[in-house]
């Protein structure tokens, strides 16, 4: 079927965030990774404190470009242009004071496919605690062990903390990646599709996890799968070819959207 | 026809020809392998001595070495076969060359008599004689005596004992010399760049004399010494008498080593096969460096090597470093990359050039000029030595290590470069932890090829430092332990000298064949103890197994 995006460019949806503090906040968001064409495309969002806020949409729609904005993993690629405003705690993401380290501390990231790094699983845990500066190795051992056990992990690896971290499974690996984000005690935690490589009981697993964090942190989840932003998530963004067409509650995104283009969308009549 | 399409289609014969390359590469280097393995090994075996009675009664005293077939012409101008057998007979002072060709078919006996001695000599290669006497203590002791060669090993003791004690006398002396000799510099010196300063010319002139007069006493009494020495050794001789008869007089000091081949049993022979291996790996080369041992080559070779690694990686590993991790990539940087590739092209001789012009003569001469001015115009690092051929090797290998660098780099998954900038580490912490240890396979693959090409390079070296004889080595016991201006003796450089500008070639060619099996040897090690560690380095690093 044919969609019809100029005409819900100008269209606007209405979301009930009275109740929620705004951890986060992007207004009129434009990226162009190649000048000239634009990924992201007026993008303005709040997201609200200590909630699951998930991003769907289909493939190249820019949930995860916009994902990687809010930690600024996007300053790496040459070329970039972002233009707008992004603040986290009032506070501008891209002004020239903000130090880049101390972001990326606050706002914690996990990929698409685990990316342990090739040490020990203690070695992995406590790396962002190290470069951040943390040197005692009581106190660091204490951050590893409570961001093991947030991460649910903490019963399946104290005996071999000393283990490569590769020789973890695949499920495993990814909590030990939610783990050594969690170390670095973030605020936010970024998620940029965190089961999508991974089999039905391990990714279980990581939705139980995000579960028990939810009381603790703000987490965005960039996925594609839809059963999964409704079974995770509060609040869902639905976007498409870099725009912002929906974000509300996710009870309400689902049963009763707002947008045709939503519904066609989670109906499955296309993407 | 349509057969022989789908035959050449389906390319079996591709696999034989594939197959057939493989082969013959296998092929050739197993065969040169195995002649330096055969030539260099061999070259250490005691082998026994045989009598030659020719039919014209002349005798040689030999060790047959190789028969060959060659195509002579008569004198009516017909040409024929005839055998020829090669034999070494030594006792060049004589004889004037070690090997001579015979004509086979002239041998009328061949028997290997058991007094043959075959006595290695300081200088001249070896003596194979019969021994008739032996002067010791000033007795003469005939070979029919009772305990004729023990009391000949005595004799051999006594002498390279009285020896020793010279040489150490002769040191005392020089020790005792070297304060006026120093003031007699000072004062020429003096005289040559301040002659107007005559009253301290004059004082210098006094001391010395102060001096002289202090140490003559001692001069004279180690002089005495030295020469009742000399004597003592002239007094230890044997006569012993060549095959054709020659009676010569040997004093026992010029000899190095003396065996009667003829006389041992196998386990003598093994030992002695294993001493002679051993005393090549550790001694000092002797006669022009035909004989003894390669160590000081072997020290340098080694020494060399690793200044070079020490000099080259750090520098090489930093540009791959800034070329990947900090350099705009765009076409700057592929201008450098493709400079870089070329650089590995360049024959080294023009680095060697390179290095004699920028680093002995203006780095080593403005070195010479500010810090060692004293003893111009003799140069201290404004020659060649070991530290700017190592430089320069370190300068030919740079392109190695910086390619092999950055395509160990490039192997570190961007996830965990990601990974590690995503968990607030500043980009330097992230290519101290993540990247410098993901690329260290990379980096030492670089180090093993920089090494495989460093170690048998030869002619940079030549230019820049390398001997054919160093008095001494670049690393002693006097201060400053390290003498990187110091000239160094190479193993590469030792086969081409000593086969090539020696002048008894024949009697070099066992060294030259020993000398590249060390060689090989040698950068076989380094390799193999660089990719152990490689090995090592890539179990603890591997990649995530997804």
């Amino acid at each position: 079927m044919k969609i019809n995006v100029q005409n819900s460019i100008s269209a606007s949806f209405t979301t009930d965030l009275s109740k929620e503090k705004i951890i986060l906040e992007t207004k009129n968001v434009d990226l162009c990774y190649v000048p000239q064409v634009r990924t992201l495309t007026n993008v303005s969002i709040q997201i609200p404190e200590k909630k699951v806020t998930a991003f769907i949409g289909p493939s190249g729609c820019g949930k995860s470009t916009l994902l990687r904005c809010f930690n600024r993993m996007n300053d790496l690629i040459p070329g970039i242009s972002i233009k707008g405003l992004i603040t986290i705690d009032g506070i501008d993401i891209y002004s020239p004071e903000t130090k880049l380290e101390e972001l990326r501390k606050k706002v914690g990231m996990v990929f698409q496919k685990s990316n342990p790094f090739p040490m020990g699983i203690w070695e992995n845990v406590a790396f962002g605690p190290k470069v951040n500066g943390i040197r005692e190795k009581a106190e660091l051992d204490e951050m590893v062990e409570s961001a093991l056990i947030q991460a649910d992990l903490w019963k399946e690896v104290k005996d071999r903390l000393n283990n490569s971290a590769l020789d973890l499974s695949g499920g495993q690996q990814q909590r030990l990646c939610i783990a050594r984000a969690l170390a670095n005690k973030p605020e936010i935690i970024l998620m940029d599709e965190p089961a999508s490589a991974l089999d039905p009981i391990s990714t279980n697993k990581i939705e139980e996890t995000i579960d028990e964090l939810r009381e603790n942190y703000t987490i965005i989840i960039v996925t594609h799968n839809m059963q999964q932003a409704a079974r995770v998530s509060d609040y869902t963004a639905f976007m498409m070819i870099g725009e912002m067409i929906e974000f509300n509650a996710t009870s309400k995104l689902f049963t009763n959207p707002e947008k045709k283009l939503t519904e066609d969308y989670i109906t499955g009549r296309f993407g | 026809m349509n057969k022989i399409i789908t035959f050449w289609k389906k390319g079996d014969s591709y696999i034989l020809l594939t197959a057939g390359g493989l082969l013959f590469s296998l092929a050739m280097v197993i065969f040169m392998i195995s002649i330096i393995l055969i030539k260099g090994f061999g070259s250490f075996y005691v082998s026994d001595v045989a009598e030659i009675k020719m039919k014209d009664n002349t005798i040689y005293l030999a060790e047959i070495l190789e028969k060959e077939e060659v195509v002579l012409q008569s004198e009516s101008g017909k040409s024929y076969k005839q055998e020829q057998t090669n034999i070494k007979i030594a006792n060049r002072d004589i004889f004037d060359q070690d090997f001579k060709w015979i004509n086979s078919q002239e041998i009328s006996k061949i028997e290997y008599p058991q007094n043959v001695t075959v006595f290695e000599r300081w200088e001249y290669g070896n003596l194979i004689a019969y021994v008739r006497n032996l002067n010791y203590n000033g007795k003469v002791y005939l070979t029919s005596d009772k305990d004729f060669w023990d009391t000949f090993s005595r004799a051999f003791e006594k002498s390279e004992e009285n020896k020793s004690e010279k040489e150490n006398l002769e040191e005392e002396l020089n020790d005792v010399l070297s304060p006026v000799s120093e003031i007699q510099r000072e004062i020429a010196l003096m005289e040559i760049n301040f002659s107007w300063k005559t009253k301290e010319i004059e004082k210098l002139k006094q001391e010395e004399g102060t001096l002289q007069a202090e140490i003559n006493f001692q001069i004279e009494q180690l002089n005495k010494k030295i020469e009742q020495k000399v004597i003592e050794n002239s007094e230890i001789y044997a006569i012993v008498q060549s095959g054709d008869g020659t009676e010569i007089t040997l004093e026992l000091e010029k000899v190095y080593r003396f065996c009667r081949p003829n006389d041992m049993n196998f386990i003598a022979k093994s030992g002695l096969y294993l001493t002679k291996i051993w005393e090549y790996l550790v001694e000092d080369p002797r006669e022009s460096n035909t004989e003894g041992g390669v160590f000081p080559a072997i020290f340098g070779t080694v020494m060399m090597v690793i200044l070079m690694s020490i000099a080259v990686v750090p520098f090489g590993v930093l540009a791959a470093l800034y070329l990947n991790e900090y350099a705009k990539q765009g076409f700057v940087t592929r201008l450098i990359r493709l400079a870089i590739a070329n650089l590995a092209g360049v024959p080294s001789i023009v680095y060697g050039i390179f290095g004699l012009g920028f680093f002995i003569y203006f780095l080593g001469g403005t070195i010479d000029q500010l810090l060692f001015s004293s003893k111009l115009p003799e140069p201290t690092f404004g020659t060649g030595g070991i530290l700017w051929a190592s430089l320069t090797l370190a300068l030919l290998t740079l392109p190695v290590v910086v390619v092999a660098t950055e395509e160990g780099i490039l192997a570190v998954p961007k996830a965990n470069k990601d990974g590690a900038l995503a968990l607030g580490a500043t980009k330097w912490q992230m290519i101290r932890k993540i990247v410098l240890p993901n690329a260290m396979p990379g980096i030492l693959t670089g180090v093993i090829l920089a090494i495989s090409r460093g170690a048998g390079e030869v002619a940079p070296l030549m230019i820049t430092g390398v001997v054919k004889l160093a008095p001494t080595l670049p690393f002693d016991t006097s201060f400053p332990f390290l003498h990187l201006d110091r000239k160094f003796m190479h193993l590469g450089f030792h086969i081409y000298d000593v086969g090539f500008q020696s002048p008894n070639v024949e009697a070099s060619l066992p060294m030259v064949y020993t000398t590249a099996l060390l060689l090989i040897f040698i950068v076989i090690t380094l390799n193999l103890s660089a990719i152990f560690l490689r090995n090592y380095l890539r179990k603890k690093f591997k990649t995530s197994a997804f």
